[in-house]
C-alpha cells in the first residue's frame, strides 16, 4: 500500500500540486492493517486530513475502520469479494486478482487505476503510470489496472475534478531530508543500528554510498555506532550516527564521551511512543528532556528539532557545521510523523551551511589549548604533531590529570564555549514565528505543521512560535512573551515543552492541547481544539 | 626523533607487567620505523584500567577511551582514513567483559587493526575482583567466596571469531614479545595478541610464567592445530598461533576509497543531490 501511497503522490506532483502523505503502518512484516493517507492542495500543505475525499479499501477491516473518515461528498471503495452491500462503491479486488500469479501486490495497482479514474486521468495515462511504476509483471498489472479503472469508470469517472498547480517539486521524506541535507553539509561517514523511526536515513545513506563517497557502517550496537563515530571524528571525517530512544539511550555512554574528548558528532534522534519498546511505528515527542540531559556530566549539548522536511535539510547541514565549529556532541531531535511523512519541498542548496572547523594552523599543537572562546584548533592524524583526545580530565595536551587547577581550568575551557555559542546562535534563526495577531501558540516540531494546517482549515488567527533550538534555549528570542497568556501544543502526556518554556523562559501556559496516543494530530480534530480554548 | 615517552608521571606498581609490554611496544615502533611504517601514521586507543594508563605514555596520537568501548574508537578511525595503522590496548575485563560483543565483531569483521590484550586476570584498577578470563574460585571483594564461573578462552574465542592473526606473549620474553607486535602490526587484517601480564599488587604471576611459558617451536599449520595450541594447559605456549590471509573490513567497504582524504566537493554534491531535489 506504501508503494501505491508513492505513486498517488507522483501523480498529483506531475500535475503541480503539493502533497503531503502519511504512512500509518503496524509492526510487522505482512499483514495487519497498514494504510496510507494523501493530502493535496495547490498552496503549501502541511498535514494529511483523515477526513478524505476518497478511501479505498483493500479488505473489510480497512473499510470498518475508516467508513466514518469520508467527508460527506467524498467516495468509499471496499473489497465486494469479503463485504456485501455496503455504502460506497464494491470493487470485486480478490476475485480479479485470484486470476494473476502476484495477486497480493495487485491491490495497490487496482487502487491507483481507481485514483486515476477518479481525477480524469486516461486509461492510455494510467498505463503510461503503470509500466513506469510497476515493471514486475507489467503486463498482468495493466490488465488488471484496466479492468478495475473500466470497472468503476460509470461512478467515478472525473468525480474529483483536480486543477493543477504551480510547478512539479521535488517530494521526500523527513529521513531523506535529513540525509540528503547531511551529505550537502559535509557528511563523510554515517554509523547506525536498525531502529524505526530512523532506519531509513541509515537506508537512504547506504545506497548513496558510491555516489558521496561516504562510508556507511552497521556495527553490532549502538554503543558501537557513537563510539566509531567519535573515533571517525578524531580522525578528520564529518559522522553522524542516528537512532530512536531506546538505542539513542545505548549512546548515552558515549555521548558523556564525546563531550569530554570534545567530539563532534551529529545524533539524530527520532521520536516514537516510549518508555522502552513503546509503540514503534508510532509518532510522540516524550523523548524532550531525554534528548536536552542525555549524558552524565557537565558539557555542552546542542538540540535542535525542524518543524517540516524542508527544514528538516536545512537544519541538519546546520547541526554538522555548529557540532565541528564547537566541537561537542548534537542531536538533531524529531518524530516518526517527520521522519517517515513525506512532503513536496522547495529546497535551494545555495543556503545549505557546510561543517568548518577552527583548524591548527602552524607550530607545536596542543589539543584542548585554552583559547579565549574555549574552542581549541582541530589537527588530523598523519601528523608530526602528537593528537592526544582523552575521556579522562585532561591537561591541554591531552594527558590524564588529577590535579584541582587543572580540573577547574578544562572545566572553565570547556563551559566557555556554552558561552560563546549563544552569541553565535543569535546570529542564527533560532526560532520561527508564523503569523501574527491573535493568540500566541507555542509548539515545536513536526506538531507545527499540524498546528500550521489547523490555523488554514479552522480559519483561526493565531501566532504560531516555534523554537529550532531546544539547547541552548533561545530566551533571547521569546523574553518579548513571558508576561503573555499563551497556548502550548505537542504530542506528550506530561507537557515536557510546556516545562521547558516555563523553566527556560518563564513563559506560562494557560492551555496545553496534547495528545499521546502515537498518531499525529488532525487538522480538524486540533482546529476544533484551539477554537475551545481562545 | 621525538622520544616516545611523556612527561605523565608513571603509576603502575613497581615490577608491574606492563612496563614490559610498554617497553616491548616501543622497541615494535622502532622496528615498524626501519620497515618505513613511520610513527605519525600509527594511532592508539586503550579501555579504561591499569592496562590503559600505557595511553598516557606513549608518545603518539590517539584517544584514550571508555571502558571497552576502545574496540570500537579505533574501528571509527581506521574507517575514516584507512591510511593509519590502529592499535588498541585493552584489559582483560576491557575486551573479554564490557567489550565483547566489539571484540568478537571486530575479529569477525576481519577490521584491519590490532589488539593487545593485557590479560594479568584480575580487575586491578577497580581492587581485585575476578575478570572474564579469572579461573574459578578467584577470591576478591566482589566474589569473596571464590568466583563459581569457569573462565573464557580468548584466543579460542578470536579464533571461532574469525580473527587473522592470533598470538600470545610473555614480557619476561621481551625480544619475542616485541617480534609479535610488529608482525601482528604489519598484518593486513584483524590482529590479537594476548600478553600474560603479571600484575605484583593482586595477582603476581611472574614466578609462574617464567615456569610454565614455552616459545611455540613453529608456527601451528591449520584452524585445528591453532586451537589445540591455543587450549593447551599443561604449558602455556606462546608466539603466534594462526596467521591467514583474508579481506579486510575497509576494502571490502570501499575498496581503495579513503573517506578524508577523497572526499566529494561541495559542488560536486550539490551537482548529485540535484536529481532528488528538483
Amino acid at each position: 500500500m506504501k508503494k501505491a501511497a508513492s505513486v498517488a503522490s507522483q501523480i498529483f506532483i506531475e500535475r503541480g500540486r503539493q502533497v503531503f502523505q502519511m504512512d500509518d503502518y503496524m509492526s510487522l512484516i505482512r499483514g495487519g492493517h497498514n494504510f496510507s493517507v494523501i493530502s493535496t492542495a495547490t498552496r503549501d500543505i502541511y498535514s494529511h486530513y483523515m477526513k478524505a475525499d476518497l478511501i479505498i479499501n483493500s479488505d473489510k477491516r480497512s473499510y470498518e475502520m475508516h467508513a466514518d473518515e469520508l467527508d460527506k461528498n467524498g467516495l468509499i471503495i471496499y473489497n465486494s469479494d469479503e463485504i456485501d452491500n455496503a455504502e460506497g462503491i464494491g470493487v470485486p479486488f480478490y476475485s480479479e486478482a485470484k486470476k494473476f500469479p502476484a495477486k497480493n501486490l495487485l491491490y495497490g495497482v487496482g487502487a491507483v487505476a481507481i485514483l486515476a479514474c477518479s481525477i480524469g486521468i486516461s486509461k492510455n495515462d494510467l498505463n503510461e503510470i503503470i509500466k513506469r511504476e510497476y515493471p514486475h509483471f507489467v503486463e498482468d498489472n495493466i490488465s488488471f489496472a484496466n479492468f478495475i479503472y473500466d470497472y468503476v469508470f460509470p461512478k467515478l469517472n472525473n468525480k474529483f475534478e483536480i486543477e493543477n498547480g504551480d510547478k512539479k517539486r521535488p517530494i521526500l521524506t523527513g529521513n531523506q531530508s535529513i540525509a540528503f541535507g547531511a551529505i550537502a553539509g559535509g557528511l563523510d561517514v554515517y554509523f547506525g543500528y536498525p531502529m524505526t523511526p530512523a532506519s531509513s536515513i541509515l537506508h537512504t545513506l547506504a545506497s548513496q554510498t558510491d555516489k558521496f563517497g561516504l562510508a556507511i557502517v552497521h556495527p553490532e550496537n549502538e554503543i558501537a555506532v557513537i563510539n566509531m563515530a567519535i573515533g571517525s571524528a578524531f580522525a578528520g571525517a564529518k559522522a553522524m550516527v542516528g537512532s530512536s530512544g531506546g538505542g539513542f539511550a545505548l549512546m548515552s555512554e558515549g555521548f558523556s564521551l564525546a563531550g569530554m574528548t570534545e567530539a563532534p558528532v551529529l545524533c539524530v534522534l527520532s521520536m516514537r511512543p516510549g518508555p522502552a519498546t513503546g509503540v514503534p511505528t508510532y509518532t510522540e515527542q516524550g523523548d524532550l528532556n531525554f534528548a536536552l540531559n542525555v549524558g552524565h556530566g557537565e558539557f555542552l549539548r546542542i538540540v535542535a528539532c525542524p518543524c517540516s522536511v524542508k527544514e528538516a535539510f536545512y537544519l541538519s547541514a546546520e547541526m554538522l557545521d555548529l557540532v565541528w565549529k564547537f566541537q561537542t556532541p548534537g542531536i538533531l531531535l524529531t518524530e516518526k510523523h517527520l521522519s517517515e511523512s513525506s512532503m513536496t519541498v522547495d529546497i535551494n542548496m545555495e543556503n545549505t551551511k557546510w561543517a568548518e572547523p577552527k583548524y591548527h594552523k602552524n607550530g607545536n599543537y596542543k589539543r584542548y589549548l585554552d583559547t579565549e572562546d574555549g574552542i581549541s584548533p582541530l589537527l588530523f592524524p598523519p601528523s608530526k604533531n602528537v593528537i592526544k583526545w582523552n575521556s579522562y580530565e585532561h591537561d591541554e595536551l591531552g594527558i590524564t590529570t588529577e590535579n584541582p587547577e587543572l580540573i577547574t581550568k578544562m572545566h572553565n575551557k570547556r563551559y566557555k564555549k556554552d558561552m560563546h555559542i549563544i552569541d553565535f546562535l543569535k546570529q542564527l534563526k533560532t526560532v520561527n514565528v508564523y503569523g501574527n495577531g491573535g493568540p500566541l501558540i507555542f509548539t515545536y516540531g513536526s506538531t507545527t505543521m499540524s498546528v500550521l494546517e489547523a490555523l488554514h482549515y479552522g480559519d483561526i488567527e493565531a501566532t504560531i512560535i516555534q523554537p529550532i533550538y531546544l539547547r541552548p534555549f533561545p530566551v533571547w528570542e521569546l523574553e518579548r512573551y513571558k508576561d503573555e497568556p499563551v497556548i502550548t501544543i505537542e504530542l506528550s502526556k506530561m507537557g515536557q515543552f510546556t516545562s521547558l518554556l516555563k523553566e527556560k523562559a518563564n513563559i506560562k501556559s494557560k492551555n496545553l492541547i496534547n495528545k499521546y496516543d502515537g498518531r499525529p494530530f488532525d487538522p480538524i480534530e486540533l482546529a476544533k481544539k484551539i477554537k475551545e480554548v481562545i | 626523533m621525538n622520544t616516545l615517552d611523556t612527561y605523565a608521571e608513571n603509576t603502575w606498581c613497581p615490577g608491574c607487567g606492563n612496563f614490559g609490554i610498554l617497553n616491548a611496544f616501543k622497541k615494535a615502533i622502532v622496528k615498524l620505523e626501519e620497515k618505513g611504517i613511520n610513527r605519525e601514521y600509527i594511532v592508539i586507543s586503550a579501555g579504561i584500567g591499569c592496562h590503559a594508563k600505557i595511553f598516557d605514555y606513549l608518545n603518539i596520537s590517539g584517544l584514550y577511551s571508555l571502558h571497552g568501548r576502545d574496540i570500537a574508537t579505533i574501528q571509527g578511525m581506521k574507517i575514516a582514513n584507512p591510511e593509519l595503522n590502529v592499535i588498541t590496548f585493552s584489559g582483560d575485563g576491557n575486551a573479554m567483559g564490557e567489550g565483547l560483543a566489539h571484540t568478537i565483531f571486530a575479529a569477525k569483521r576481519n577490521f584491519d587493526m590490532t589488539l593487545i590484550l593485557h590479560n594479568n586476570g584480575v580487575y586491578a584498577l577497580t581492587t581485585g575482583q575476578y575478570t572474564p578470563l579469572s579461573e574459578k574460585g578467584w577470591k576478591g571483594p566482589s566474589t569473596p567466596k571464590g568466583s563459581v564461573e569457569e573462565p573464557l578462552n580468548a584466543l579460542a574465542i578470536m579464533l571461532e571469531a574469525g580473527a587473522t592473526f592470533i598470538a600470545r606473549g610473555f614480557p619476561g620474553k621481551q625480544a619475542h614479545l616485541t617480534d609479535i607486535m610488529v608482525k601482528a602490526i604489519e598484518h593486513k587484517g584483524f590482529s590479537f595478541i594476548e600478553i600474560l601480564q603479571p600484575t605484583v599488587a593482586y595477582n603476581d604471576t611472574w614466578q609462574f610464567y617464567r615456569e610454565n611459558t614455552e616459545i611455540l617451536e613453529k608456527e601451528p599449520k591449520s584452524f585445528d592445530e591453532a586451537m589445540k595450541n591455543v587450549k593447551r594447559k599443561d604449558k602455556l605456549p606462546i608466539g603466534i598461533f594462526y596467521r591467514i590471509k583474508k579481506p579486510t573490513f575497509h576494502e571490502e567497504l570501499y575498496g581503495n576509497w579513503n573517506p578524508v582524504r577523497n572526499r566529494i566537493s561541495r559542488e560536486k554534491r550539490f551537482q548529485l543531490l540535484k536529481q532528488y531535489l528538483t
